[in-house]
């Protein structure tokens, strides 16, 4: 049975298919669009799942939507009214936001895949959460939690599943939080206060708290109060984001916390706004983690059970994650690679599978790599046209030829095999650097990733070195599987590991096992036979404002721009070459242009 | 002025407009910080160009084009934040939490779907355009030497951008590239007309839907917050009976 999962139209569009109940491919559209946080209709991502495959759409046995968009419409419109009449401006655009396009999703996948209409189905968007946390987990029962900033109308979900012996499978959703409660906006919402774009940098907020001390709780208290029956409420007059899309915060939320950091404004933790900015990251956060802490707590007490499968948006908070699994009382917390909305097609198409169709439950490989592979050929083709320096080498050999380059402090672009599906590089997408010195955060601070400078970069170890580097407590390693949460370096590392250590001593660590990345885990390896310490920085294969790459020659464009000193992909390795500039290529075009300037075009 | 950089006539016809937008400050920020974004979305497009063109040649140029884009983004971004902190002030009314207006500089063109003769064609026609447009800003902001100075350096990188699309489209369509630009330009006046027509039809929508909203909605909104009054807080309790059936969107 071939099932397609879609999640499209909000943010982060993807597609997934399943073929006998078990991922085949998965993969964003930002991916191939190369549009960051890709929101259209995943028609490449759909193609691309198809063709690797070698499906054609009628052979699909159900297309799953991640969401049921009429659900979604009502509580729009709902909101619309409950503002009434302060809700006038915003009005318009949200109809026809919704009924341009949004709303029609049947009829949307029907006219582009031209499958018959009873084949499309729904899932709920919290139930496709719930599917991709835990019927991508290895675990058999678990409790389940969801959160993020809303679906249709549930922003936080808790329930349980079961994989039961004779293939059946159970989703229970117990109870929900709605909107206009959410931690997600929550969240979102000082998110834009300290202007960073919402739906997209909150992790931002996450790395800026560190250097923030939470003295501010005591305001952020006042938006969220906490209900008699242990779930939460937003106090409605802080937030503007359930009347209007122009802004989330209100004017009590200014006069509570000041005014909003401009977003042009680089963040100077020596002045008193910046310290501020940094106090309220800290502060939100704080009350971030003791919310779900306390659910997750509640939520363990009432089901008994060892695991958790953590999904939605809010997942991708890797301190919170790690104060969950520290205090909740669950024994391993799993949280899927892609926990956010594109995780949600993998979920509707598993949900759809296992609990619509019935069919029985199969395990389904724990790894992140769903997406496109990348073509070595492909790198070499363009590397040499353009004169850089391209060799080609057996697989023990370049990883003795990269673990050299990196002790000798370059920069690696490491692409290998399959794209992660999700928001993190895994090891197969990565930029790869020696995590020892603060210069080297910085360079790449500076002259690769070009971002804020408080923004830390992740550590990738060997799951079996883990341990001695970082303080992991158990199920700690679990979830630094997919890079999920965040662990102090052990104090006597630290200045040894200046790169990848955050100002708070922590690091959000991926501990790799050999089977889910064989290379990096061998030129870990390498590189502890060189350096003493097989840890390396690893952050994702991208520029700033761009999507993870995902074709080699995508990775090559993003080499040339930037100080990325050698780049990998699988048996081909091209070394910057100094003499190749730009320059000469301008007047080489310039002389071309004289002959015709007098041609009448230009 | 660059010899090559000539001014369309609709700009100069509408010299008093553009003088109007880069007389007042805020206006003046406003269209910088519009300019990044388009100039980075422009970037962004023509590196997709380098990135899946089969010729080895324009994969090159497209890049350096692109670098030059994404420059000139950083350059806007960074002239319209400067600008900012002088008058911090008047922040609250530029942007109040509101995403700044933008989008992708060659948003309606699909770049993997183009043959490199008809994005050259394009990308012809749009860098001239903007060369003599930006020629118009250079003059206007003789009182402010910094945004000066990047228009000067912006134009000379135009200029490359002028020449090497005509140069390379003579190369691949040695044959018809002059009826290629001819073309382009067609193309980007009937993509203006669509983007007139669509601006107006989203005025007229807008003031249908306003008008519903206040004739129609009055009745639905009170019952709307009196249901809203009745809705408990806190959990609520997932109902195992409830209307899951998969082929429905409610």
């Amino acid at each position: 049975m071939k099932v397609l999962g879609i999640s499209a139209h909000y943010h982060d569009s993807a597609a997934a298919l399943l073929v006998d109940g078990v991922p085949v491919c998965a993969v964003q559209e930002e991916r191939l669009s190369r549009h960051k946080n890709d929101a259209a209709f995943p028609a490449a991502a759909i193609e691309w799942c198809l063709n690797h495959a070698a499906l054609e759409p009628a052979d699909l046995d159900a297309v799953v939507f991640y969401e049921r968009s009429m659900l979604k419409f009502e509580r729009i419109l709902t909101c619309a009214l409950r503002a009434f009449p302060r809700s006038w401006r915003s009005f318009p655009n949200a109809m026809k936001n919704s009924l341009g396009e949004k709303v029609w999703a049947r009829g949307i996948i029907s006219s582009h895949l031209g499958v018959p209409r009873d084949k499309i189905l729904f899932t709920q968007h919290h139930e496709s959460h719930a599917a991709a946390a835990f019927l991508t987990a290895p675990t058999r029962r678990a409790a389940i939690l969801t959160a993020d900033g809303v679906g249709e109308w549930a922003t936080l979900t808790v329930g349980h599943g079961e994989r039961r012996r004779d293939g059946r499978t159970d989703i229970t959703l117990l109870r929900e939080i709605r909107f206009p409660h959410s931690l997600g906006m929550l969240y979102s919402t000082f998110t834009a206060y300290l202007g960073f774009a919402v739906n997209e940098d909150e992790y931002k907020v996450m790395g800026l708290a560190a250097y923030g001390r939470p003295t501010l709780t005591g305001q952020v208290g006042k938006l969220i109060r906490r209900t008699p029956d242990g779930a939460f409420a937003l106090v409605p007059e802080y937030f503007e984001y359930q009347t209007t899309a122009s802004r989330s915060y209100s004017s009590r939320f200014v006069e509570l916390f000041g005014p909003p950091r401009n977003p042009y404004d680089p963040i100077d933790l020596e002045t008193a706004d910046g310290r501020r900015f940094a106090d309220c990251a800290a502060s939100v956060q704080r009350v971030l983690e003791d919310t779900l802490v306390d659910i997750a707590r509640a939520l363990h007490q009432e089901t008994g059970l060892s695991d958790l499968c953590f999904g939605g948006g809010v997942a991708l908070n890797g301190v919170a994650n790690a104060r969950i699994l520290a205090e909740s009382g669950f024994e391993r917390l799993f949280v899927p690679p892609a926990p956010g909305d594109a995780g949600c097609a993998v979920g509707a198409a598993l949900y759809a599978d296992r609990i619509y169709l019935g069919n029985p439950d199969r395990d389904v490989p724990d790894h992140p790599f769903w997406g496109p592979e990348v073509d070595a050929k492909e790198l070499a083709r363009a590397a040499r046209e353009d004169d850089q320096d391209v060799i080609e080498l057996e697989d023990a050999a370049m990883i003795e030829r990269v673990a050299d380059e990196l002790a000798a402090d370059r920069v690696i672009g490491w692409m290998d095999g399959a794209t992660e599906f999700g928001p993190r590089a895994l090891g197969h997408r990565s930029i790869l650097a020696a995590p020892h010195s603060h210069e080297m955060r910085d360079r790449l601070n500076r002259d690769i990733k070009y971002r804020e400078e408080f923004r830390p970069f992740a550590p990738v170890v060997p799951i079996e070195a883990a341990d001695t580097y970082f303080e992991l407590p158990p199920g700690g390693a679990r979830l630094a599987r997919f890079m999920s949460g965040v662990f102090p370096v052990r104090p006597e590392w630290r200045a040894r590991l200046a790169a990848i250590t955050h100002i708070d001593g922590s690091a959000r660590l991926q501990a790799l096992e050999r089977e889910m990345a064989p290379r990096l885990h061998a030129l870990l390896e390498a590189y502890g036979r060189r350096s003493g310490i097989p840890v390396l920085l690893n952050t994702s294969f991208n520029l700033s404002g761009e999507p993870i790459v995902t074709r080699a020659l995508e990775g090559y464009s993003t080499f040339r721009r930037c100080g990325i000193d050698v780049l990998v992909a699988g048996p081909t390795l091209v070394s910057k070459r100094a003499t190749v500039r730009a320059r000469p290529l301008k007047e080489d075009v310039a002389w071309w242009s004289g002959s015709l300037a007098g041609s009448g075009g230009v | 002025m660059s010899p090559l950089a000539r001014v369309a006539p609709l700009d100069r016809i509408l010299l008093p407009v553009h003088r109007w937008v880069w007389n007042d400050f805020d206006r003046r920020v406003r269209k910088l910080l519009a300019f990044a974004e388009v100039e980075s979305d422009g970037g962004r497009d023509i590196l997709r160009a380098a990135e899946v063109t089969p010729d080895a040649l324009l994969r090159r140029l497209y890049l350096e084009h692109a670098i030059d884009e994404l420059h000139h983004g950083d350059l806007f971004r960074q002239r319209g934040a400067a600008l900012l902190r002088t008058r911090s002030t008047r922040l609250r009314t530029l942007f109040n939490g509101t995403p700044l207006p933008g989008g992708h500089g060659l948003d309606d063109l699909s770049i993997q779907d183009e043959p490199d003769h008809r994005l050259l064609a394009f990308l012809h026609v749009a860098e001239k355009a903007a060369a003599g447009r930006f020629t118009i800003y250079r003059d206007l902001v003789d009182d402010d030497p910094q945004t000066r100075a990047i228009f000067e350096e912006i134009l000379r990188d135009e200029v490359f951008h002028m020449n090497y699309t005509y140069t390379q489209l003579a190369r691949v369509m040695p044959r018809s590239y002059r009826w290629q630009v001819w073309r382009a330009r067609a193309s980007r006046l009937w993509k203006r007309y669509l983007r007139v027509a669509a601006g107006i039809a989203s005025v007229v929508g807008n003031a249908v839907l306003t008008i519903m909203y206040f004739i129609l909605l009055p009745p639905f909104a009170w019952m709307a917050r009196r249901a809203e009054r009745r809705e408990p807080v806190g959990w609520t309790p997932i109902s195992r009976t409830r209307d899951d059936s998969p082929t429905g969107q409610y």
